[in-house]
């Protein structure tokens, strides 16, 4: 088998467990009336929709992470060819990371690390 | 070698994690039983198995305005990317596919995690399913990149992506041992993608389940599942990365990749009970100032040693 | 072959079991934890994940709609046990089994067709006031009480505080008045155009929403931004909270905006007895209590507090030990039985440097704050954040647990589990008082750490407001 035939095979394999479980719950289910739920409150009605702009605290930490996460991109290919290149390459991304750890720090310098 | 399985292994990786996961499910209900004063028995081991039946039977239950799609693909999502991301792991000498990008595919199926877990909170419509959402996304920003890098240790110091060769690579010593850093923070992630234990931060009881707040009947058990299977799937992947897959001597390569992958499992149940859920709020910080840096320098080791070789 | 009969039947043997306290019910939700955890029924804490419905102690008229909205949630196979006496609890418990395990019973509590074209909610706030003329009453007159309380300019306001409506008339009501505010107000507009078409159903008029709510309004947040906020209360009907307190949350992200004290409930609920100041309450009465007694009860109580912190910390492994070491020691066990037990939990929570990490910093409440806001108790000796005061607690235990056998009298000076024991000012009061100021401004985990980590006992002060209308 090659890798995208392995691949969706699986998914197909999962997919369909998925379903069984479903459709066996579909089957055996007690009612098949839903029941008309309000979202837990401690016992209380809901006074508004609960889905809104949540107000993410953390959102420098996801541009910092962005940049990383970029970084990855590179570092998975470059694993493969550190032989090949030598040292350069070695000193090329450990020079990129260290000045995105400069980075960092100076972000945990200002705070940004911390939001409570 | 690791060679390509037949097409048998399709159902058969899905059945090994399966019984990896209940399996951890059992050890974690008999250390309970022993806590509260029960008698530690093998039906008590297995009566977490009957949320499957009590799932079944459960009505449907419907949210003022819920999101249902976004909310039944997430929680579905869960379990799905745990048993895809078997693909790539090696048992003895077999893996479904042993792709060439294998640690990579690995990496992108448990990050479909964080899409899943934030739908799931999302779907509802509740204030306490959303906070929990969120809360897995700021644990997200804490472990994943400590994560990716103890993945990518392994992979520089086989200088290759394929698992089957970073398995191959450590003839004689394995990772675990020259890379203890990358080890330990990969357990450390395994637990935070299965969010169990001191990561279970988005189904906090202080938010009464989080994500799982609003969830009943089979998407409950589609959740729940979900993260023994990335356990067991975490616990799996642990033994060709750093153990030396199913290397050693005497016993045939799948009797070793068995007890290598109980023992990490028994390792990780036994981590879920030692520790309070670790908020991200503290966790990011010491994440990003301790944990990235360290596991930076991890890296750096096998870069080393490949250059010299 | 009744393949779902067959399933309900092993299901039934481990339901996961939603316990709500009512006041004057800590015995016997001991009991039921207790019995829950030698069962290996698993504590749920939505009515989502539960299967029955457990209600501990005496009925109480103010949290009667509360519940009823609870077991309205609760999905099929479903039982309700209401429980008034600790000796009730295994009858209950059995009982509630066999209704789980039985499909006939599952089957016949399914729910009436749709008839109604009102929204589902309304419809089911009038069932609860139906069956309780009594609890819609209170409601009514909470509702009124809500409306003088509308100081804040802020126009969102009078949407976060229409809550438990008793009745489907003072609910309409309501209604018209959230949706007077959103078209004053005009923001959310897009939210509106999404949702056309689902709202209009009979008996209501203006915009409607899905699910007859608004959407979020906004506030100014600290930094000054304009953000959403969402109106979500803690309490009345919360696992591991103190019962019968409730803290109406504005919350933007999970932080805590602000936090307010329902006064109500502290008022309202029926005259009860504190089951953890029994021996001082006793020997205010002139009975003979042993010292030793009391400091079982104390160290029990602080077991109890312990506990809950530590679920509310996500630690449910050491709280189990911590309850199973309370739960021995209301059984009466010797101090020799729990010696060692105690050591470890205080090993482990005590010296626990990851909790301490986590729980640093938070809720600081200084020595003479304290003592300037009337606390007496552990809060006050700990003097200090979170960690100060689950280590004081730990302390405190250990210094019990040494004096089981004190045969002496009660001194009625001694300190009761929080704090020292005077009728017309229980130490709850000044606990429950410091709340809001603490909770301002923190993390909805940290809120949660706080407040478990003081756990005010609001009986104490139902106690005081009995004494109080008999003085008259």
């Amino acid at each position: 088998m090659n890798g995208f035939a392995a691949a969706l095979s699986l998914l197909g394999v999962v997919a369909l467990a998925v379903a069984g479980v479903y459709g066996a719950g579909w089957a055996l289910r007690i009612s098949s009336e839903p029941l008309e739920a309000a979202p837990f409150e401690s016992g209380l009605e809901p006074v508004e929709h609960a889905v809104s702009r949540f107000h993410v605290r953390w959102y420098t930490i996801t541009m910092l992470f962005l940049a990383f996460d970029m970084e990855m991109v590179f570092m998975y290919p470059w694993t493969l060819i550190i032989s090949a290149m030598g040292p350069s390459a070695v000193i090329e991304m450990f020079v990129f990371l260290a000045i995105l750890l400069s980075g960092v720090t100076y972000a945990w310098r200002e705070g940004a690390l911390r939001w409570t | 070698m690791v060679e390509a399985g037949a097409w048998w292994t399709l159902l058969a990786a899905p059945a090994l994690l399966l019984g990896f996961a209940v399996l951890a499910v059992t050890a974690d209900a008999a250390l309970t039983a022993r806590d509260a004063g029960r008698p530690v028995t093998v039906s008590a081991a297995m009566r977490p198995l009957l949320a499957v039946p009590r799932a079944l039977v459960a009505q449907p239950r419907r949210m003022p305005a819920p999101d249902r799609m976004l909310w039944r693909a997430g929680v579905v999502s869960v379990p799905v990317a745990a048993v895809l991301s078997t693909l790539v792991i090696p048992f003895g000498n077999v893996a479904v596919a042993d792709l060439s990008v294998g640690v990579v595919w690995f990496n992108a199926m448990e990050v479909m995690t964080w899409a899943g877990l934030w739908l799931a909170g999302w779907g509802p419509n509740a204030a306490f399913s959303l906070v929990g959402g969120y809360r897995f996304l700021a644990q997200g920003l804490a472990y994943e990149l400590p994560l990716m890098f103890a993945l990518i240790s392994t992979a520089t110091g086989a200088q290759s992506l394929r698992v089957g060769d970073i398995a191959a690579a450590q003839y004689g010593l394995w990772y675990a041992v020259w890379m203890p850093v990358a080890f330990v923070v990969y357990l450390a992630g395994v637990l935070a993608f299965s969010f169990l234990g001191p990561f279970a931060y988005p189904v906090g009881q202080d938010i009464a389940g989080g994500v799982l707040s609003e969830t009943s009947g089979v998407d409950r058990l589609m959740l729940q599942a979900g993260r023994w299977l990335w356990l067991a799937a975490g616990a799996a992947m642990a033994v060709p990365l750093f153990l030396g897959g199913g290397a050693g001597p005497a016993l045939p390569a799948w009797a070793w990749s068995l007890i290598k992958t109980l023992l990490v499992l028994a390792a990780l149940v036994a981590a879920v009970r030692r520790l309070p859920v670790i908020r991200a709020d503290r966790y990011v910080e010491f994440a990003w100032v301790v944990l990235i840096p360290l596991t930076i320098l991890q890296a750096l080791v096998p870069a080393l040693v490949n250059v010299n070789r | 072959m009744d393949l779902t009969g067959t399933m309900l039947r092993a299901a039934a043997a481990r339901p996961r079991v939603l316990v709500v306290c009512m006041p004057g019910g800590a015995a016997v939700r001991m009991a039921a934890e207790r019995h829950l955890r030698l069962r290996d029924w698993p504590p749920a804490t939505t009515p989502a994940q539960a299967d029955l419905l457990f209600v501990a102690g005496p009925p109480c008229a103010y949290l009667h709609t509360a519940v009823e909205r609870l077991w309205q949630d609760l999905p099929a196979p479903r039982a309700r046990a209401h429980v008034r006496t600790a000796d009730g609890v295994l009858a209950a418990l059995d009982a509630a089994r066999a209704r789980l395990a039985s499909p006939a019973a599952q089957r016949e509590q399914e729910p009436p067709a749709e008839t109604d074209s009102r929204q589902p909610q309304d419809r089911r706030r009038e069932q609860s006031s139906d069956q309780d003329g009594t609890a819609g009453h209170a409601f009514l007159e909470e509702a009124a009480k809500d409306g003088e309380r509308g100081e804040e300019p802020s126009p969102d306001r009078s949407n976060g505080r229409y809550t438990g409506s008793g009745s489907a008339h003072s609910s309409l009501k309501q209604h018209h008045g959230d949706h007077g505010g959103e078209e004053k107000r005009g923001d959310g507009g897009d939210a509106h155009e999404d949702h056309q078409g689902h709202g209009g159903h009979g008996g209501h008029g203006g915009m409607e929403m899905p699910g007859g709510l608004p959407m979020a309004g906004q506030g100014e947040d600290r930094d000054g931004l304009t953000l959403d906020r969402l109106h979500v209360p803690l309490g009345p009907l919360l696992s591991d909270w103190p019962t019968g307190l409730t803290l109406r949350l504005v919350l933007q992200g999970d932080v805590v905006q602000a936090a307010d004290l329902d006064e109500e409930p502290l008022v309202a609920s029926r005259p009860v007895e504190s089951f953890w100041v029994q021996p001082w309450l006793r020997s205010a009465v002139g009975e003979a209590v042993g010292s030793g007694e009391a400091a079982r009860r104390r160290a029990a109580a602080r077991l109890d507090s312990l506990g809950r912190l530590l679920v509310v910390a996500g630690w449910p492994a050491e709280a189990m030990k911590a309850r199973r070491l309370r739960d021995d020691l209301l059984d009466g066990a010797p101090a020799a039985a729990l010696a060692s037990r105690l050591e470890r939990l205080g090993r482990r929570v005590g010296r626990s440097r990851t909790l301490l990490w986590l729980t640093r910093g938070l809720g600081v409440l200084t020595a003479q704050d304290a003592q300037a806001a009337g606390v007496s108790g552990p809060a006050a000796r700990a003097d200090g954040d979170v960690a100060a005061r689950y280590r004081q607690w730990l302390t405190d235990i250990r210094l019990d647990v040494a004096r089981l056998d004190d045969p002496s009298a009660l001194d009625p000076a001694e300190e009761s589990p929080r704090g020292r024991w005077d009728a017309r000012q229980p130490p709850s009061a000044a606990l429950v008082g410091l709340l809001p100021q603490l909770l301002d401004g923190t993390e909805l985990a940290a809120a949660r750490l706080i407040v478990a980590s003081l756990d005010p006992d609001l009986d104490e002060l139902a106690a005081h407001s009995r004494e109080g209308a008999a003085r008259g």
